[in-house]
């Protein structure tokens, strides 16, 4: 692995990756240093900490079904019959 | 259909009692009405030929949610599996290159107004919590459909790499350039929206 200065384009993968993954100690002390001279990458870093926070919100918020989506009354008829039909067939 | 622990399934009421929830879940995965309302249908009647093996160790909902989670990953694999015919296209359409400058010396760095603000992309009430739901849902439709499986089994289904990977056929080097992509794009459309 090579030992010199990563740009942006790295440092936002090492960024993403290390949300689910430990950096191995080059990669963990390329992306310090570009971390410490960058203030869009160190932005980057705290937006997807947040986005990750923003996905906790979703999920339960999603878990509740109070989520916008509804089965339309038309496809709702329409699923019904066909259940009925397969119950009747039996 | 009755079961030892008391979980009966009971399809006669399954529209009105899980219709709505299954056909959120169906329709935040794969961004269509209308595959969204088959793929309801037919997690109903899989459920009907499959209940002789309902065991009754999980509720009704969860049981024909997990039939629906098969059937969405079905979709997934198709999509993974049409993208080799058209690996140009999907290159073009997932790849980072909307984000950074490509010309020395600058290569690599963040392209004008691409760059994170300091803009926060969290919610801080009830109401904004709402608003961020939706928009959410608004940036995964806008996420390409390979981006958006892997994205979405990962940050909503909550499932773990080795799985991701092994359900839709591809390697751990391409989940991450995949999930990194993802999250690009999402963080650069939630910033927007908010901002907007």
């Amino acid at each position: 692995m090579s030992k010199r200065m990563i740009a942006c384009d790295e440092a936002s993968f090492l960024i993403s990756y290390r949300t689910d993954h430990r950096l191995g100690f080059l990669r963990w002390w390329q992306l310090k240093i570009h971390l410490i001279t960058c203030h869009l990458c160190r932005k980057y870093a705290h937006q997807i900490g947040e986005l990750n926070q923003s996905f906790e919100v979703y999920r339960h918020h999603c878990s509740h079904e109070s989520c916008e989506h509804h089965l339309s009354p038309e496809a709702g008829t329409r699923i019904g019959q066909s259940i009925s039909r397969e119950l009747n067939a039996k | 259909m009755a079961d030892p622990e008391g979980h009966m399934l009971e399809p006669q009421h399954w529209v009105e009692r899980y219709g709505d929830y299954l056909f959120n879940f169906a329709i935040v995965r794969v961004n269509d009405r209308e595959k969204a309302e088959d793929l309801v249908q037919e997690t109903f009647l899989a459920g009907l030929k499959a209940k002789d093996r309902f065991m009754g160790k999980s509720t009704e909902r969860t049981w024909l949610t997990s039939i629906l989670k098969r059937k969405v990953i079905d979709i997934y694999r198709k999509q993974y599996s049409s993208r080799e015919l058209s690996l140009d296209l999907y290159e073009q359409d997932v790849s980072d290159g909307d984000f950074y400058r490509s010309e020395d010396p600058f290569k690599g760095h963040w392209m004008d107004g691409k760059g994170p603000n300091s803009y926060s992309l969290l919610p801080e009430g009830e109401m904004e919590q709402e608003e961020l739901a939706r928009f959410i849902q608004l940036c995964i439709e806008g996420l390409p459909p390979q981006l958006a499986a892997a994205f979405i089994m990962k940050m909503i289904d909550e499932e773990d790499s080795d799985t991701i990977c092994k359900e839709l056929g591809i390697t751990p080097s391409n989940l991450w350039v995949m999930l990194h992509r993802a999250r690009l794009r999402m963080r650069d459309c939630l910033e927007n929206l908010w901002m907007n």
